[in-house]
């Protein structure tokens, strides 16, 4: 069964303002699509498009290669898990899940069955006869999901919903999650604002903002190989140092970064000699120690923390502008002699340094 | 009660505050009540008889309302037409109260509520009296559907129940719809969307989601809108015909026009009863406890 999502050249506006800029995208059959952004970038108002809340204000959504334009929300083969949830309070588990049913006719005790089937699809075998709010969290994000799921629908739209879990409960309904999708086959396409979220889970990652797609990749790409500083930035931590591209040979670009010198890093896109640029390096990927062709940059330690596996080193450049660096190391590096105040020489492989043309904070 | 006051405002103005309510509570309200209640069981007896040897007490007034068949007929049709005026409101209400608290823009709630409010700061028998020329047999409703060609000659609005309900349920609609609205406006609006989601037409999501939130509001309402119904004196004095005639109106006759108040109160006790019997009955109809209404 063809369950594929295409958003057809859309657009939405509400009165003169556009919350989702001309977007083409396509979700393929069977795939776990997350759409990763800060809020108010119009994450939800796609899923709202491809549900049929809302009909964009060009183009259209095809879901299954069919155009949806028309057909209600109550029609689609979508199906939603709010991030509130929004079970029905006054009904029991058993008749939230069966409400779908209900709806288009299927016996009492066809219902009955497949509530007990979903019931032990998400390990609540017996819950049933149980009222909403005798739930803990957890329990009612699996409910949700099994009523969400008793519809059969080729899609399944996830707006947010571990957001208001636990963090260790978040990371065990990543897991479930993840496996409910290669059980039942179907395509899911998640929304969220938590990286973390968006890269353990998903086949690929549209990263938004400002009602713009930036970048849709699979989450080491999207990683390794952000398109725009955007993505840079917002994917995983990065340290941004401007500068003024000098010179570009064979994918490397040289840079020009005030007193900080010449650095280098790989070409990722629009850039142009002569024009302002952003180096990318991650936080990690700085050494204490040069290794052969490497570059260094000289800096003094502003603050240490130790976060358990590894440590993170705020520095700031010894040059008057003060540039701030982040470094992350592994609990293995710690040592007394790392403290505020100490000159640390970091060196870094260009081929893991990025150069993104234009203001990073464009 | 006290105790918090007394924290508050120390304890002379707290007993001050508290006694003042007493006094306006059983002075005001019980006491008169009480009254009434022993008028009913009592005689109708000259002055000069009062606390003689006739004035015993007895049921001799309830039982006049089971003699007379034109009041207790007047009696039950009062009943029934305020169950079918709670209906109508109701009817009428719903759709406005979901309009308002789901579908409309806050800025279009807010001034669809102006309009409902404004009719209202006119007086009530103002407003009923509009009713009447509005429906007159030569009135402005007749001569506008007579021109639209939907009626070859006027019709009698006012000559039967017609007048009264219609007035009714204007002069309530308010009382019906704010209930409602609050109670629809509580509900997340991602529960209609999600059953939406799940399939469900608008006649489901409203049977299955919106309403059973919304019963609470629901019994509130018609309970109001019952009470203001069956006591209503205006509304079928102006609209109704000689032969629409509300309980009420002969309660008010045998207090003003009878001068027998001891039947009067008897009548009234009737009404009364029968009226908390129906809140009783909708509270049971609609799995509600006094809670909910009170919120």
């Amino acid at each position: 069964m063809d369950s594929s999502v295409h958003l057809d050249n859309v657009v939405m506006q509400f009165g003169d303002f556009t919350a989702i800029q001309k977007s083409d995208l396509k979700i393929e059959s069977g795939e776990f699509f997350s759409f990763l952004g800060p809020s108010g970038c119009g994450k939800t108002t796609i899923l709202n498009m491809i549900s049929g809340f809302l009909d964009p204000t060009e183009g259209c959504v095809k879901i299954g290669g069919q155009d949806m334009a028309g057909v209600p929300a109550n029609k689609r083969p979508t199906s939603m898990i709010f991030q509130n949830l929004a079970l029905f309070p006054l009904m029991t588990v058993a008749e939230n899940i069966e409400f779908g049913l209900e709806v288009r006719g299927v016996s009492k005790s066809e219902r009955k069955k497949a509530s007990d089937r979903l019931l032990a699809l998400v390990a609540l075998e017996g819950s049933g006869h149980k009222k909403v709010s005798e739930l803990s969290g957890g329990q009612k994000q699996r409910i949700a999901i099994a009523r969400a799921l008793a519809v059969e629908p080729q899609v399944l739209l996830l707006d947010e919903p571990l957001s208001a879990l636990d963090l260790k409960l978040r990371q065990h309904m990543r897991t479930e999650l993840k496996e409910i999708q290669r059980k039942t086959g179907i395509t899911f396409i998640y929304i969220t604002h938590d990286q973390g979220e968006a890269l353990t889970m998903s086949d690929r990652v549209a990263v938004m903002s400002a009602g713009r797609i930036q970048q849709v990749a699979d989450p080491i790409t999207l990683y390794r190989d952000p398109q725009t500083a955007f993505v840079a930035s917002f994917v995983g931590e990065n340290n941004a140092i401007q500068g003024k591209v000098e010179r570009i040979d064979s994918g490397i670009a040289e840079i020009h970064c005030g007193e900080l010198g010449v650095l280098k890093g790989r070409v990722q896109s629009s850039v142009a000699i002569g024009e302002e640029a952003t180096l990318f390096i991650r936080p990690e990927h700085f050494r204490l120690q040069p290794e052969e062709g490497m570059l260094s940059v000289a800096v003094e330690i502003e603050e240490v923390n130790f976060e358990g596996a590894y440590l993170t080193l705020s520095t700031s450049t010894t040059a008057t502008s003060k540039q701030t660096l982040t470094i992350q190391l592994g609990a293995h590096q710690y040592n007394d002699d790392l403290a505020k105040g100490k000159a640390l020489s970091l060196s870094y492989n260009v081929s893991d340094a990025i150069v993104i043309g234009g203001d990073s904070n464009a | 009660m006290l105790n918090q006051l007394k924290a508050r405002f120390g304890s002379g103005l707290a007993i001050g505050i508290v006694g003042m309510i007493a006094i306006w509570l059983i002075a005001l309200v019980v006491l008169p009540q009480l009254l009434m209640v022993d008028y009913s069981f009592r005689p109708n007896l000259l002055p000069a008889d009062i606390g003689g040897p006739k004035d015993t007490y007895s049921l001799v007034n309830y039982e006049t309302l089971f003699s007379n068949h034109i009041h207790l007929k007047i009696f039950f049709k009062t009943i029934w037409s305020s169950v079918l005026v709670t209906a109508l409101t109701l009817i009428v209400s719903y759709p406005i109260a979901f309009y308002l608290a789901k579908v409309a823009t806050p800025q279009k709630a807010a001034l669809c509520l102006l309009l409902l409010i404004i009719p209202f700061w006119i007086n009530e028998i103002l407003r009923t009296f509009s009713w009447y020329i509005i429906l007159a047999y030569k009135g402005p409703l007749n001569a506008a559907l007579l021109g639209l060609g939907l009626i070859d000659r006027p019709i009698r609005f006012l000559s039967g129940d017609g007048g009264v309900l219609i007035g009714m349920v204007y002069a309530y609609i308010l009382f019906m719809i704010f209930p409602i609205y609050n109670a629809i406006e509580s509900l997340d609006t991602n529960q209609i969307k999600a059953a939406r989601n799940l399939g469900a037409g608008w006649i489901r999501t409203h049977w299955r989601v919106i309403i059973p939130h919304a019963k609470p509001g629901i019994a509130t309402g018609c309970i109001m809108t019952f009470m203001l119904a069956a006591g209503s004196y205006a509304v079928p004095a102006l609209l109704g015909s000689p032969g629409s005639r509300w309980f009420t109106q002969i309660i008010y006759n045998w207090f003003f026009e009878g001068g027998n108040w001891n039947q009067g109160a008897a009548y009234a006790f009737l009404l009364l009863v029968i009226c908390i019997g129906f809140i009783a009955l909708v509270m049971r109809v609609f799995k509600v406890g006094l809670g909910d209404i009170a919120r």
